[in-house]
């Protein structure tokens, strides 16, 4: 036990011992007076800090026999903290003013009491009819549902006394400025997360008036952030079923969940007719522009994430084969689909499975683009790293040693779409890899197409 | 695009079981200010004719709101009765507050604080739950109950009974702003109407009719009189033709649970519900369609006021 290796401690310990237990006195008379511990032991007791500068623990003496409550930080006990919260009520209530029930010791007199109830004339009284409401509602009559309005009612702002939880979120969807400055929501503690998504929509389209929103909850996610609004997508996104409670993170982002769902509907605030079907188109348009914008960005920052593709890949005599073609941060795979029974008569038509560390991929392009709504594109890779295993090699020096030869390349048959989705994934990781090998293809490639600008061969 | 000024003068109080009343912005829907109603439900809702406070009947308390403030505490509590409060109105110039309770006793209250000549209590056998002032600032009609419609003159301080169905309980009473008739629905669905006779406070029955096939807890005259408002617990309310006392509009949605308490807007155009399911609503009368949907109130809506000049 720590205490018992404090020799002050023990000190103190057995001369209070000693004083409390002698009835006669004499002990007290004795050790009372000394203050032993400045007189002898301050130097040696000096690896004890305290002693000096903890003038009133000194004067409390230590003994296990003494207790004491001022030593120790005491837990606040049941009655401050409720004494605390009635001052609390008492401070408030100072405003409030209660008045009881009592009544007039004595009865009025029939005068008295037709004076103060006197009944006033009711025949020839002017009523007037209007209404202020009508006239807002006839200033606004178009008030479209907004889809989010029932969420509305989890705000945390507008209950008193059910417990609740805030948050700063931020709007992904939102223009740049903006984005980065956080939502302060507050939302009762029993909602589950779909709520928060549905209020943060609902508190959207009144603070921001210009931004659109997809009409269902479901389209969008709410995602862990720093507060610099960084979204930390290595984390999945709050299940919407999970009660809000049960999150203690400070900032959240709402994102939106996958932009081929439902088209983008204008904002539902109270605006007057005229005018609003324009505005909306416009608000769309810009939307949309910002959306696909913020849609790029997901896509570069989901490209190191590894997928699988299948696609045919062509061989020199441009006959196809099925493969899988396995992309991630790391490196592509080329895996071949093991069928039953090969199909092919070709024998050279089979591809070997292989693996193309990025470093030494150098390019992805779209080559060619069919008619039956299918694509060729191509992957450069450079041979020489896959023989040599470390990339450093070539890196400092050699610049100039790159040769074209070397650069090989595989071509793969896809249907567009997916096509274009591959190439843009590779070139989002390339970009992030920014290799030396990719540099020094792109300025051979360029000085290539210097050189014979009207016909290409070989890799592009 | 809408002047704020024009949308203060609107206002629009909810209460209930979730011990908060709640502020709307009534055009557009939303929530502008929370209140807390601390320990109790909210029963009734009243603002007081100078629109600068809100009264709210709950339990042993009516508490006061400042209306004009953002201070979520009641500033006034009125206290010293044993038992719910059920209703509460005030005096047109705001002279005296008049409340009902289940302590069976009506009260009126002297709002000037050291002048209290007016405070008077009426008392009856059963629990009151609803109570009107007359037109003439001079009466008070109270339902309870046992099913007796009592009509309390202020100024002589006689009482008249009337019983309109043996136990029956009379829910909720209401009288026109023109004094021409007074309306009492009760536990049974019923409504009962009376006319006044010229000037005399008798009233002769007028027509009866069942209004709702469930408990009936609400009623109201448009203010231009044309139009009675019954709501009940078999979640509508109906709009009713004073002139033939035919159904001009069944205002029914299937979210809509029981409807507590209505409001007219000025122009009698437009209703106000407040419902179990939480939401109040503004129903277009003519087309018996939902304008605008009040939202926020975790449980049921029970009372409501509303004040359109």
């Amino acid at each position: 036990m720590a205490l018992y290796d404090n020799k002050h401690w023990l000190l103190s310990h057995i001369r209070n011992s000693f004083i409390s237990s002698d009835d006669t006195g004499i002990s007290e008379v004795v050790m009372g007076g000394e203050n032993l511990l400045q007189t002898l032991f301050t130097a040696k007791c000096d690896t004890y800090p305290g002693i000096e500068d903890n003038e009133e623990e000194e004067e409390i003496a230590q003994s296990l026999d003494i207790h004491t409550e001022f030593g120790v930080r005491r837990q606040r006990s049941h009655t401050s903290v409720q004494l605390e919260r009635l001052q609390r009520n008492m401070i408030k209530s100072a405003n409030l003013r209660h008045i009881k029930w009592e009544l007039t010791p004595v009865s009025l007199t029939d005068e008295e009491m037709a004076e103060l109830f006197p009944k006033k004339d009711i025949t020839n009284q002017k009523i007037n009819y209007n209404s202020e409401l009508a006239k807002l509602l006839k200033a606004c009559p178009y008030l479209p549902q907004n889809p989010f309005r029932e969420y509305s009612k989890y705000d945390g702002n507008t209950q008193l006394g059910e417990a609740t939880r805030k948050y700063g979120i931020f709007i992904t969807m939102l223009n740049l400025e903006r984005r980065n400055y956080p939502m302060q929501v507050s939302i009762i503690a029993t909602a589950k997360v779909h709520d928060l998504i549905g209020l943060v929509c609902w508190k959207c389209t009144i603070e921001y008036p210009d931004c659109t929103l997809k009409e269902s909850v479901d389209c969008y996610a709410l995602y862990i952030a720093e507060d610099d609004g960084e979204v930390d997508f290595d984390f999945p996104c709050l299940d919407s079923r999970e009660t809000v409670a049960k999150f203690g993170f400070g900032f959240l982002a709402l994102v939106e969940r996958d932009s081929k769902l439902a088209p983008a509907v204008p904002n539902h605030s109270p605006t007057s007719q005229e005018g609003d079907s324009i505005l909306c188109e416009n608000i769309n348009t810009k939307a949309q522009q910002q959306l696909e914008g913020e849609l790029n960005k997901l896509l570069a920052i989901e490209a190191p994430l590894y997928q699988l593709y299948q696609v045919n890949i062509l061989n020199k005599v441009r006959a196809k084969a099925e493969i899988h073609l396995g992309i991630s941060g790391q490196k592509i795979e080329l895996d071949p689909v093991v069928k039953q029974r090969s199909t092919s008569k070709f024998p050279w038509t089979k591809q070997k499975p292989a693996t193309y560390d990025m470093d030494c991929v150098v390019a992805c392009d779209l080559t060619e683009t069919k008619s039956n709504n299918r694509a060729v594109f191509r992957l450069v890779y450079d041979s020489t790293a896959l023989s040599s295993s470390s990339i450093g090699d070539s890196v400092p020096g050699q610049q100039g040693t790159a040769v074209w030869s070397n650069f090989k390349h595989h071509d793969f048959e896809a249907e567009q779409k997916l096509a274009e989705d591959i190439v843009q994934k590779i070139n989002n990781i390339l970009e992030l890899r920014c290799s030396v090998r990719r540099q020094e293809y792109i300025s051979l490639r360029e000085r290539k197409s210097h050189r014979r600008r009207s016909f290409h061969l070989g890799p592009r | 695009m809408v002047d704020n000024t024009l949308t203060e003068k609107v206002l629009l109080a909810t209460g209930g079981y979730d011990h908060t009343i709640k502020l709307w912005h009534a055009n557009t829907g939303v929530c502008n200010r929370s209140l807390t109603h601390l320990e109790s439900q909210v029963n009734a809702l009243e603002i007081t004719p100078d629109r600068q406070l809100l009264a709210a009947a709950g339990f042993q308390h009516i508490r006061m709101y400042d209306l004009n403030s953002s201070n979520p505490n009641p500033i006034l509590n009125y206290e010293g009765i044993s038992k719910n409060i059920t209703g509460v109105g005030f005096h047109e110039d705001g002279k005296w507050m008049f409340t009902c309770g289940e302590d069976c006793s009506a009260r009126v209250w002297d709002l000037r604080s050291r002048n209290l000549q007016c405070q008077r209590i009426f008392q009856t056998n059963a629990p009151i739950n609803s109570i009107c002032l007359h037109p003439n600032q001079g009466e008070l009609i109270l339902g309870d109950q046992s099913g007796l419609l009592h009509i309390w003159d202020l100024k002589t301080d006689h009482n008249e009974q009337l019983i309109p169905e043996v136990d029956a309980s009379i829910l909720h009473v209401a009288i026109d702003s023109s004094a021409n008739y007074v309306a009492s629905v009760n536990n049974r669905g019923n409504c009962y109407l009376w006319k006044f006779n010229g000037n005399g406070t008798r009233l002769s029955p007028e027509h009866k009719m069942t209004a709702h096939k469930k408990y009936a807890l609400h009623c109201k005259f448009s203010p231009n009189s044309t139009l009675l408002a019954t709501s009940s617990a078999d979640q509508t309310a109906c709009i009713w033709k004073t002139s033939d006392f035919s159904l001009k509009q069944e205002l029914k949605d299937e979210h809509q649970r029981w409807v507590w308490d209505t409001a007219f807007s000025n122009d009698s155009e437009h209703l106000l519900t407040a419902s179990s399911d939480g939401v109040a609503r503004l129903w277009n009368i003519e087309t018996g369609n939902i304008e605008r949907e009040y939202e926020g109130h975790q449980k049921a809506i029970t009372a409501l006021a509303f004040c359109d000049p």
